[in-house]
């Protein structure tokens, strides 16, 4: 033991703003539960490429790219894992204006796919600022809050910060990119929250919000007028706030969906038709089965039971991650942390609540679940971010 | 280990926390509740419900509606749905499919090796789909197979809607026909049409296709799996109803979620077949067109048009040699010569030089003018001729002589005084070189010359001079005579003469009986038309030298208004040295006009008449025009006033 304690472990010991042992000082319970939930996303994204016909098919061609995905995301987590994350937030303000300039760039000219600006096109790889404002929001939210500690208390200073969140959401409204501002929303809220802001301030903007709800609702079935200067919503959107309301209104159109799904994530019962087997999403009577709506293969499958080890894994990720955050030495770490969770959880719980019928469509990914690169880097960051808040912890001679 | 400090947070930070991880977790508990109320408490229902439960919609097609016309007191029907019948043949029916086929090949004119080898592919993949035998089998060929069901199990006939044009040929551009939708008409009506609908393409198809669409239904039937289509057939009353996929299963309608179609409304129009097809035998083995409007409504009588085309042709499958021969065919039988086609309007563009001189007093009902066969601006120039020319022109006229005798050098000079404004005003009123408005599109708006016209023309084709864009005398002397640059449309010529019997009204030419256009406010007084009947009159009714010019249309007992034009097609010298005038070259030869109006009716006619290089109108054009009346009073209105013989040479 005292060879031990005279030679300190490998992994001690701390070097400037940059340490590559961070990587394995992480802590242990988010990696394991991060691990399982990217192997369970492999799985039953496996699931889904496998041909439940006799065509011939390239069997599980999709879950190798998705795990070319996962290990880029990892390998990208590890890098920002060695910074010092106050290093990183004292970069936020400038990460937050180039964040802005893309996006007005994609405003002008951005590349056009589904209707909507939602990329650059940089040659080898499609950029998509929306992705990357999430994470520079949240790292700028995190670095005002904390430059301005209880100062939140008091009206300009939350007015400011909303500021903050509402230059980048109306820029990404107008792409037009429903899904990614609706997420700014509750990261500003549990943010500001956190830092301590008045109760009754919080309260009555979230009688606005529902307000604002209340309006869009009553203007998609024409009761009242919608303020001119807001921008409209296209009829896409009113059609899929319209299904929500009345599914069997029209059971050939967007109903139908809504209808497949709810028939899809039913069959699956308590233990699931069991892995590869599930019929209506094999059958691709569920829309968008490999991102948008990737819950209905899992629910199919995998049943209640299924389920309820999913949002298990993501609750144990989510307290264990409000912990670290709550541990980190200062307010804007905690923040930082706080930003991060909220913005996966809100991920989590619309995805999943869209498809089973609690929210309108809008279209979000599910975090390690869906297919797709630049939302797996995205969450990744997050992770990665949430990990670095607490490598302090235990290193000798070093103020916290 | 240095012992871990709890970092310093303001008061309440714990229960902050709190609050959102509770939040967190309330949100997965109401996920929670959702998922066990649907896969727990109602996983039964869905499981069954997914099974064996799966939607798949069936359009069920409107019958599109019909278009009547009239044949006298009768309408009659100019368009409508017939029953086309397939033969199809689900091959895993069949008790021995090489038996059937043979059979089948034995009964209707079919390929039975080619159709034998889709049945045994079929066989092998999916032996409840079917194959199409024949589409569109004949009465005879549906009556044997029926006869020989015995031998046959397996084959069924699917009925479908296919349009039917009764008359054919007749009226077939004013018809039109129908066309599959394309992809930019589809991506533009969407929530109307599918792929490989059929919609109006021309004429009376394209131009009443909202009126004439119905409104489709649905029918709801339970399927096995996406890409598992239902198999629709047909019962003899031409309604859709499922049988099996094609793999075999039954397949049930779910009966509640059905909806009916309805069908089309009908578009009535005033177009008489009988006069139509009257008119266009008239022009057999010739180009040209015939308009007969009733010229106080403006109501299409007849508008012939020849050659013409059968709609069908367009309509049924298979018959892709015969559109390309019409689109190809010259002269075009596709462009309608009533309305589409442009002309010079020569001689009868006079009546507008009359009304306009008469109503501006330029001349008053006793001046006269002398003719001398020749006209020269100034007196000086370069001369333009009379039709008389050779026979030394028509001496001193008036206005109903110059009307009746054709006379150009009366017009020249009145032209000259009323000025190309003038005359520009009174033609756009009569309603020549505009769009008259008729009800199916496609209309040319043709073009009578104004100063404005002639220098935006010359701009356009390059000049920039002066002198290159200014409008001359000569060419207000041209326009006088319906020459130059006019062009007219036989319809707008029609719609001209109609103001002459029918109070000074422009009227607006149409098909469709609901809400008829009304005409316009009366623009020219009694006594102007009183003058230019009386000329008109004389035209058609002087027999003795001078005879009118359009004598060969009189018909005893009846007041027919007339006005002979020919219009050059060419310039003169192309065929001035031809000695004979049948020795001219058929695209050399003058277009032959000729316009009449009857008066005193209790339906008057203003008739239009165009003979594309007929010669002249007084030969080619106005005997027609009597044969029209003569057939209209006699066969078509209800109650003719005076009884008329036939063919009755005058």
């Amino acid at each position: 033991m005292s060879m031990l304690e005279a030679s300190p472990r490998w992994t001690e010991g701390h070097i400037g703003i940059f340490d590559w042992r961070n990587v394995f000082r992480s802590d242990r319970l988010t990696v394991v539960l991060v691990l399982v939930l990217a192997v369970v996303g492999l799985m039953n994204l496996y699931s889904t490429d496998y041909p439940l016909a006799s065509t011939a098919m390239d069997a599980g061609g999709q879950a190798r790219t998705q795990l070319r995905n996962l290990l880029f995301a990892c390998a990208v987590a590890a890098v920002i894992v060695c910074f010092d994350y106050r290093f990183l937030l004292s970069l936020a303000p400038l990460a937050y204006l180039i964040t802005i300039g893309l996006l007005i760039y994609v405003e002008v000219r951005g590349y056009v796919a589904g209707g909507s600006q939602r990329w650059i096109d940089l040659g080898f790889t499609r950029l998509q600022p929306s992705e990357i404002a999430k994470i520079s929001l949240i790292y700028m939210l995190a670095w005002y809050l904390g430059l301005i500690g209880e100062r939140i208390r008091k009206i300009p200073y939350l007015v400011l910060a909303f500021i903050i969140v509402g230059v980048p959401a109306v820029l990404i409204i107008m792409q037009p990119d429903l899904g990614t501002t609706l997420v700014l929303g509750p990261i500003a809220l549990a943010m500001v929250w956190m830092a301590g802001c008045r109760l009754w301030h919080i309260a009555s903007l979230g009688v606005l919000g529902v307000i604002a709800v209340g309006v869009i609702i009553a203007h998609v079935y024409g009761v009242v007028p919608y303020p001119e200067s807001a921008p409209d919503l296209s009829d896409y959107q009113k059609t899929r706030i319209q299904s929500f309301f009345e599914p069997d209104a029209d059971p050939t159109g967007a109903g139908w969906h809504a209808m497949q799904t709810r028939l899809a994530v039913g069959s699956g019962g308590m233990l699931g038709m069991g892995f590869r087997r599930g019929i209506q999403t094999h059958l691709k009577y569920v829309p968008e089965y490999k991102t948008d709506s990737i819950f209905v293969v899992l629910a199919e499958e995998n049943g209640f039971v299924g389920g309820m080890i999913l949002l298990g894994l993501f609750a144990a990720l989510f307290s264990r991650g409000l912990i670290l955050a709550r541990d980190c030495p200062d307010m804007a770490g905690t923040l930082l942390g706080v930003g991060c969770v909220t913005m996966l959880f809100v991920h989590v719980f619309t995805n999943i609540a869209i498809t089973i019928g609690l929210m309108p469509v809008t279209g979000l990914p599910l975090p390690f679940l869906s297919y797709g690169g630049t939302f797996y880097l995205t969450v990744m960051i997050c992770i990665a971010t949430i990990l670095s808040l607490n490598m302090r912890k235990g290193v000798p001679g070093r103020p916290v | 280990m240095p012992a871990q400090r709890k970092p310093v947070r303001f008061e309440g930070f714990d229960r902050r926390l709190m609050v959102l991880t509770g939040t967190i977790l309330l949100g997965f508990l109401a996920i929670a509740m959702r998922l066990w109320n649907l896969q727990v408490a109602e996983g039964e229902e869905y499981r069954r419900l997914a099974e064996d439960v799966r939607l798949t919609f069936q359009r069920v097609e409107a019958q599109r509606g019909i278009i009547y016309g009239r044949n006298g007191e009768r309408e009659v029907v100019l368009a409508d749905n017939r029953p086309a019948y397939d033969l199809i043949l689900v091959p895993a029916h069949c008790d021995d499919p090489v038996a059937v086929v043979n059979k089948l090949a034995e009964l209707v004119n079919i390929n039975g090796e080619a159709l034998l080898a889709e049945v045994e592919d079929v066989l092998r993949r999916r032996p409840f789909s079917h194959v199409t035998v024949k589409e569109d089998v004949s009465k005879n060929d549906l009556v044997r197979v029926e006869e020989h069901a015995h031998a046959l199990r397996g084959v069924f006939s699917n009925v479908r809607p296919e349009r039917r044009y009764p008359y054919g040929e007749t009226a077939g551009q004013l018809i039109g026909y129908m066309g599959e939708i394309n992809r930019d008409e589809l991506a533009r009506m969407r929530d109307r049409y599918r792929m490989g609908d059929s919609l109006g393409r021309s004429g009376l198809e394209a131009r009443y296709e909202d009126t004439l669409r119905g409104q489709d239904g649905l029918m709801t039937v339970v399927v096995y799996a996406e890409d598992q289509r239902p198999q629709t057939r047909t019962d003899a009353t031409g309604t859709p109803f499922f049988d099996h996929d094609r793999f075999g299963r039954k397949l049930e309608e779910v009966t509640a979620r059905r909806v009916s179609s309805s069908p089309g409304n009908p578009v009535h129009t005033t177009l008489d077949v009988g006069l139509q097809a009257y008119c266009e035998s008239l022009l057999e083995r010739q180009a040209g067109a015939i308009v007969v409007l009733n010229a106080d409504t403006g109501a299409v009588l007849a508008m012939a048009s020849v050659p013409s085309y059968d709609p069908s042709v367009f309509v049924t499958q298979g018959r892709n040699i015969q559109r390309a021969e019409l689109l190809n065919r010259r002269p075009s039988p596709m462009r309608n010569r009533c309305f589409q086609e442009i002309y010079p309007p020569g001689s009868v563009f006079k009546i507008v030089l009359a009304a306009a001189a008469l109503e501006t007093g330029i001349v008053g009902p006793q001046s006269t003018r002398h003719c001398p066969g020749h006209f020269r601006i100034d007196g000086s120039g370069r001369p333009w001729r009379c039709w008389t020319f050779d026979r030394g022109g028509h001496g001193r006229v008036d206005m109903v002589d110059s009307l009746a005798y054709s006379c150009d050098v009366y017009f020249y000079e009145v032209g000259l005084d009323l000025g190309v404004d003038a005359i520009h005003e009174y033609s756009t009123l009569m309603g020549l070189g505009v769009s008259t408005g008729l009800d199916i599109a496609g209309e040319v708006a043709g073009v009578i010359p104004s100063r404005e016209w002639k220098e935006a023309e010359a701009r356009a084709r390059g000049y920039t001079e002066p002198w290159e864009l200014r409008w001359y005398p000569g060419d207000t002397v041209n326009l006088s005579i319906g020459q130059g640059e006019a062009a007219v449309t036989p319809l707008q010529t029609a719609v001209m003469m109609a103001c002459v019997v029918n109070g000074g009204r422009r009227v607006i030419p149409h098909l469709g009986i609901d809400n008829p256009p009304a005409p316009s406010e009366p623009f020219l007084s009694e006594e102007t038309l009183a003058i230019i009947q009386e000329g008109l009159l004389k035209c058609v009714e002087k027999e003795t030298f001078p005879s009118g010019t359009g004598r060969r249309a009189k018909i005893e007992g009846m007041t027919v208004l007339g006005k002979t034009g020919t219009a050059q097609a060419v310039a003169r010298e192309h065929y001035a040295h031809y000695k004979n005038e049948e020795d001219i070259p058929m695209a050399f030869r003058n277009h032959a006009w000729f316009t009449a109006a009857t008066m005193g009716q209790e339906v008057n006619l203003s008739i239009a008449i165009l003979v594309e290089h007929g010669l002249a109108g007084s030969t080619a054009a106005a005997p027609l025009a009597r044969d029209v009346i003569l057939y209209y009073y006699n066969n078509v209105a209800s109650s003719a006033p005076v009884t008329l013989a036939q063919g009755e040479e005058s």
